[in-house]
């Protein structure tokens, strides 16, 4: 190497010190690579398309959904018939074993679901004006909401689980198996309902939601809150049975706000709620869409083999053809040196 | 990444790192951050961090997002190089390398201490998520990461005479860089495309389908500027020349990138229909507005403009509302477009937090350093002129009595040049 092959800019650096040519590829070698690759690309769009046959796509139609999960079991909630009692909340804890902490407050207007509240009554104060004798007075209604797991019938905490710890089982709930979670959380964000919940003060943190009493409802049996509720508030039962049932409680009793929460929101879920007071106020997110959430995930990944077919392409291309440049380059300059030394 | 053709002396023992005020307090902040990791490793996330079962994901999760989309520098350098033909662009080549290199390996960090169950990072290897972006992010940022420092062994060995990889490097170069080309456009496009499952939640004026499409795009227009920032800095600091040529020749890539960008965004607007909300002076609105307007619309003008962008101090002003661009537009998504539908106000972070984010980027700074003082990252001609400058300065500030602001490179350098002959 001399001073004289550095100061020239047009000297390609393919060379090492040694003379041995490295970095750019021989033109077989390279065919091989393509081949190579585009080969995996191959095997990889192939075998994505019995995967996306065999339930990697997201049911996007609601009715579809409906029919498909009409007797796995689900939960109807009537807020007219809440008294805010807690005995569910209480059922619950007891039957799962989980702690009552004095900052995660299960039962009052500021329960909220936590890594200890798999479930909880969540007390709602409305004002209404009401007509008296004495004119218009502004008077307080008490409703009640319970929450849990809304266990949807296309879950978007499974579909965003990247180690599958959450998933939907044959039988209807949502299950999570907290040996595989990696707790990065994205079932958090991937929630509509804001149900699962992390814990943040323990070590290795993990998540926590309601499993729909798994082992309970697999044998047919109501789950621990639909057994303790003494009004009839929570009733068990077949989804389909109980979609029915909500509508002809609504029918029955002008009322009810013409609409059962989680019949379409976001693809319908298993837990539905009937009430006297729009949804909105009891504190229930209202502007999902009827669509499942992994759907649009899916609309994304939908393209994502034909695009990395068309990339991989694409850049073998490229570099074919700058590797054709870097050659002919080089036996110009080989034959002009050869000239060189003729002379 | 290639081999140089005049490697630096792989024979040179001596590894230098010269301290400085500056580096002894990022080196404190780094220490610092250490320490709370440690604390945070033992008592959990909740100690460390203000996060919430309502803010799951929140300032971390910005940084990560805004700071890798940075390493787009090395992306769009080596692009243009080994599958363009710009072979000029060479000079700028490694130190861009560098800057991708160090922060993909700053967001293998930042993902692993925020996970619950870290010991458990390896499961997605065999228990496959498949359904899950997070799947595709896992899988690219891992193997894309592996092969930036499997490339850094290229410069590696021309520093240390010892590389078992050699002769596997020599083989696997080429599906290396196909690889290399090929994993960012996904995990890019994934980093920011976790956020379609928002939908309802994220203000329309960043949710979108397209959210992915726009992540690769930021990332892609990006590089140039993150270019020019590491020349002016390196500038500053070792007082190497500013590659002004090279990279006022990348921008008009850049500022048609970004004018795609600019369409496809409104013309997005207008399909869905959130146009009036763009327009309805809001606070979401004028986040939008400002965020398309001066971090995009902006800086395309200036990198579009001829006689701008041969200006150092313009290109490093749009350089700069470029990158904040794309923080504006990360800190939308991630942040400030979820503060409605979550409730429970913006956003504090922990102090822990901060410093913790501090850190990552003091360790970054510092490894930069440190690479670049160690390993032959700037060219031959770079560390000449940067040791006249090193010189200049040092005899300027002897006339002056004070002690001189650069020269931080250590001579040896050049004169390991001198002594092979390859000095100008």
């Amino acid at each position: 190497m001399t001073p004289k092959d550095l100061q020239d800019p047009t000297s390609d650096a393919d060379v090492a010190p040694d003379g041995e040519r490295r970095g750019s590829l021989s033109r077989r070698a390279f065919l091989k690579t393509a081949a190579v690759t585009t080969g995996a690309v191959g095997v990889v769009a192939t075998t994505a398309t019995p995967a996306a046959a065999s339930g990697m796509v997201p049911e996007s139609d609601p009715d579809e959904l409906a029919r498909e999960h009409a007797d796995d079991p689900g939960l109807l909630i009537d807020i007219t018939r809440c008294v805010g009692c807690a005995r569910c909340v209480r059922a619950c804890k007891l039957d799962n074993d989980l702690e009552w902490r004095q900052d995660q407050p299960a039962t009052g207007v500021d329960a909220a679901l936590a890594s200890s509240n798999w479930s909880v009554v969540r007390a709602v104060g409305l004002e209404t004006m009401q007509d008296s004798r004495l004119g218009p007075r502004r008077r307080i209604a008490r409703r009640y909401v319970k929450e849990q797991c809304m266990h949807c019938l296309e879950p978007a905490c499974a579909s965003a689980c990247f180690v599958a710890a959450l998933h939907k089982s044959e039988e209807g709930p949502v299950l999570y198996d907290g040996e595989r979670c990696v707790g990065c959380r994205y079932c958090l964000m991937a929630c509509p309902f804001g149900v699962p919940t992390f814990e943040w003060d323990e070590t290795f943190g993990r998540v926590q939601k309601c499993d729909f009493c798994a082992e309970r409802t697999a044998e047919g049996d109501p789950t621990a809150c639909a057994e303790a509720c003494e009004q009839g508030a929570v009733t068990f039962g077949r989804r389909g049975e109980l979609l029915t049932e909500a509508w002809s409680r609504i029918a029955a009793d002008e009322r009810y706000v013409h609409h059962v929460y989680g019949e379409r929101e976001v693809g319908g879920t298993s837990i539905m709620y009937i009430s006297d007071v729009p949804f909105e106020e009891l504190g229930l997110p209202t502007d999902l869409p009827t669509d499942p959430l992994p759907t649009y995930t899916w609309e994304v990944s939908r393209i994502l083999p034909p695009f990395a077919a068309g990339f991989t392409v694409t850049i073998m291309a490229l570099y074919a053809r700058r590797q054709r440049v870097v050659r002919e380059r080089e036996e110009a300059e080989a034959k002009a040196g050869e000239e060189v030394d003729a002379r | 990444m290639r081999p140089r053709a005049t490697p630096w002396s792989p024979t040179r023992r001596r590894w230098t790192f010269k301290m400085t005020p500056f580096r002894g307090v990022m080196l404190a902040i780094l220490g610092l951050a250490v320490v709370i990791l440690g604390y945070r490793f033992v008592v959990g996330l909740g100690a460390v961090t203000n996060l919430t079962d309502q803010w799951a994901w929140s300032f971390w999760t910005w940084w990560k997002l805004s700071a890798v989309a940075l390493a787009g520098a090395g992306y769009a350098t080596m692009f243009m190089i080994y599958f363009m033909g710009r072979e000029r662009y060479r000079d700028v080549e490694r130190g861009a390398f560098v800057v991708s290199m160090l922060g993909y390996l700053m967001l293998c960090c930042a993902l692993l201490i925020d996970l619950g169950q870290w010991y458990n990072a390896y499961r997605p290897i065999y228990n496959w998520g498949y359904h899950s972006v997070m799947f595709e992010l896992f899988w690219c940022v891992g193997s894309y990461t592996v092969v930036l420092v499997i490339e850094f062994f290229i410069i590696f060995e021309e520093r240390v005479p010892w590389n078992p990889l050699h002769a596997v490097l020599k083989k696997i170069h080429a599906p290396l860089l196909l690889l290399a080309c090929f994993l960012p456009v996904f995990h890019q496009s994934a980093l920011v495309g976790l956020y379609v499952i928002t939908k309802g939640r994220l203000d329309p004026l960043w949710w979108s389908q397209l959210l992915p499409v726009y992540a690769v795009m930021t990332f892609f227009y990006i590089g140039p500027a993150v270019v020019m920032l590491e020349n002016v800095i390196a500038n500053r600091v070792y007082g190497r020349p500013v590659h002004m040529k090279i990279i006022s020749d990348m921008f008009p890539v850049a500022a048609l990138v970004m004018f795609m960008y600019l369409v496809l965004r409104l013309a997005d607007y207008a399909v869905r229909g959130v146009f009036d909300e763009l327009l309805s002076g809001s606070l979401y609105a004028n986040l939008a507005l400002i965020e398309l307007g001066i971090g995009v619309a902006l800086p395309m003008v200036m990198f579009a403009n001829r006689e701008l962008r041969t200006s150092r101090r313009s290109m490093v002003v749009a350089s700069l509302l470029a990158v904040g661009g794309i923080w504006l537009f990360r800190f939308n998504v991630t942040m400030a477009g979820l503060v409605e539908s979550i409730g429970v106000g913006w956003y504090r972070p922990h102090w822990m937090e901060t410093v913790v984010v501090l850190g990552l980027a003091s360790g970054v700074a510092l490894a930069y350093l440190f690479i670049v003082e160690n390993f032959p990252i700037y060219t031959p001609e770079d560390v000449a002129a940067s040791e006249a400058a090193v010189a200049e300065a040092t005899a300027r500030a002897k006339a002056a009595d004070v002690r001189p602001k650069v020269g931080v490179l250590p001579v040896e350098h050049v004169k390991e040049l001198e002594r092979t002959g390859s000095s100008r």
